[in-house]
């Protein structure tokens, strides 16, 4: 089964051939037509960014009980996809498939294939250290190590690569400006990261998981705890930083799945329902159950 | 309106909302109505009471604004109940505009009314029903969320605004006949158009009707049967030419 293909054909998104053909004068045509007429009028053009990593038929199993079943879709790269769903419709689930950290787990396991660049991360033998220097991952609650903000960063990078003095410092340096954090803490990056604020200690998360370089990050609730202010430089750094990375972000918060995605998957008991541009999720979704969840009507 | 939402007062608040509407799609019908009444029966007491009658549709679209942003700012709405109060918004200033046009129906039909009765004035109902209907309609397909009814209305004003060509050289040629009945004429003529742009309105709310029924606009182009603004007449000649027809 691939729910994403089989969703995509139904849009009229591709069909440009309709541009082409002269249309008929709108008195003679049937009423049924004329609708038909205007939906494909309405195509937006713009092809999509490439797939970064591809989500093929994955299912996951808690001990017996599935929690996901049979998932499709594409991560495009240098986007920002959302997973929004009611509480245990296996959006967090399918984040913690992205980099396997469900291994550390047992009983858990997953089926079907996530092809990175083309490699399939669930294959048997990976080596995950590597998988989880370019699948980065942020949590709910921000978790900073107990230990000074300098080697909060460096601890990833000294884990990959042995840099000399100057050029760890200036890696540090540079995750923490990339994650908007820098200004804020370059007077005490020996205090330790413990001190900082609940959005500060996000961030400093953010600047751990980027410090490594990674290509793909993964975003669990990562403002939820947060207040406003903080939320919005969370979402402001994503907006940037999906420049440069394959964002999935995991919200409860629709509102921000709509400002900060550029693609929306809704699942609903561990299955995929609706998967599109994040305009159109939000504006005119295909799926009633999509529109009843985002509208705030699901009883 | 589809299943019911977890708040419940969002419901009644978008239930308001809708009812604001068709209570302003009502008067505008009943205004429309009574004006053309006013045109045929000569009666300046009913004209006065459509010009006054404005006030309370302006009242209602002030409040409707209200409730609307209101809505917007405190319950975020998403996708069909966006929709909902965006297209709200929309119909409610095109349903204030139907009701200043029969307002200026009824304020011309006092003036009308000071002057001998004319002959041109019996051709005036027709295209005002037909305008009527076409009110009529789209207030009963919004009501019933019916996008193929708006549909209907959206190709049926083609019909008004022919109608409303074929008066405009019907107005023309009386005048050209008659030169003392041009006060009279000139009072028809503006009624006319302002009938016409109510068919218009019409079909605004038609398309609004359709977006928020199916999520995508109607940006068809729609068929024009008024030719009148391409049309000259000149005093030698009885009937109207196209402009840059030999």
């Amino acid at each position: 089964m691939n729910s994403t293909s089989s969703l995509a054909k139904a849009r009229p998104a591709d069909s440009q051939a309709s541009e082409a053909a002269p249309r008929p004068s709108l008195a003679e045509m049937p009423l049924a037509a004329v609708r038909h007429a205007a939906e494909a009028a309405a195509i937006r053009p713009e092809p999509p960014p490439p797939t970064k990593v591809d989500i093929r038929d994955v299912s996951f199993f808690y001990g017996d009980a599935q929690a996901l079943k049979n998932i499709s879709l594409p991560l495009r790269d240098r986007r920002v996809t959302a997973f929004i769903g009611p509480s245990g419709c296996g959006k967090s689930t399918l984040l913690r498939v992205l980099n396997r950290i469900y291994e550390l787990y047992p009983n858990q396991r997953a089926t079907g294939a996530v092809l990175l660049d083309g490699a399939d991360i669930l294959a048997p033998g990976l080596d995950l250290n590597r998988l989880r220097a370019k699948i980065g991952m942020v949590f709910q609650k921000p978790t900073p190590f107990p230990m000074a903000i300098y080697d909060n960063i460096a601890f990833g990078i000294r884990l990959y690569e042995k840099l000399p003095k100057t050029e760890l410092d200036d890696r540090v340096e540079s995750a923490l400006r990339r994650a908007a954090l820098w200004d804020e803490v370059k007077d005490k990056l020996r205090q330790s990261g413990l001190g900082l604020s609940g959005g500060q200690q996000q961030r400093l998360c953010i600047a751990r998981a980027i410090a490594v370089e990674p290509e793909v990050l993964l975003l669990d609730e990562p403002a939820s705890a947060l207040d406003p202010i903080s939320t919005q430089r969370i979402e402001e750094l994503i907006a940037e930083l999906k420049a440069d990375y394959c964002i999935a972000i995991v919200t409860h918060n629709m509102q921000q799945a709509a400002r900060s995605s550029d693609y929306t998957a809704f699942l609903y008991l561990g299955e995929l329902i609706e998967f599109d541009e994040t305009e159109l999720i939000f504006t005119h979704p295909r799926v009633k159950r999509t529109e009843d969840y985002i509208t705030g009507r699901f009883g | 309106m589809p299943a019911e939402h977890i708040i419940k007062r969002y419901d009644e608040e978008l239930d308001r909302l809708n009812k604001m509407i068709v209570e302003m799609g009502g008067l505008a019908e009943s205004q429309l109505a009574a004006a053309i009444d006013a045109v045929v029966k000569r009666d300046s007491d009913l004209a006065a009471s459509v010009v006054e009658g404005d006030g309370r549709v302006d009242q209602i679209e002030r409040d409707l604004d209200t409730l609307a942003i209101r809505l917007l700012a405190l319950r975020q709405p998403m996708a069909r109940d966006l929709r909902e109060i965006f297209v709200a918004l929309k119909i409610a200033s095109d349903l204030e505009r139907i009701c200043d046009y029969a307002a200026n129906v009824a304020k011309r039909s006092i003036a009308l009314a000071q002057t001998p009765p004319i002959q041109p004035v019996y051709a005036l109902p027709r295209m005002a029903h037909l305008a009527l209907a076409l009110v009529k309609d789209v207030i009963d397909a919004y009501v019933e969320r019916d996008a193929d009814k708006a549909l209907g209305v959206w190709m049926r004003d083609e019909e008004l605004d022919e109608m409303y060509s074929s008066l405009f050289r019907e107005f023309l040629t009386y005048m050209m006949e008659d030169p003392r009945i041009i006060g009279a004429c000139t009072h028809l003529l503006f009624m006319a158009k302002n009938i016409e742009r109510i068919g218009d309105h019409a079909t605004n709310i038609a398309e609004n009707l359709y977006y928020l029924v199916h999520g995508t606009p109607l940006d068809q182009r729609r068929p024009k049967g008024d030719k009148s603004s391409l049309e000259v007449v000149s005093p030698e000649g009885s009937s109207g030419r196209r402009a840059g027809a030999p």
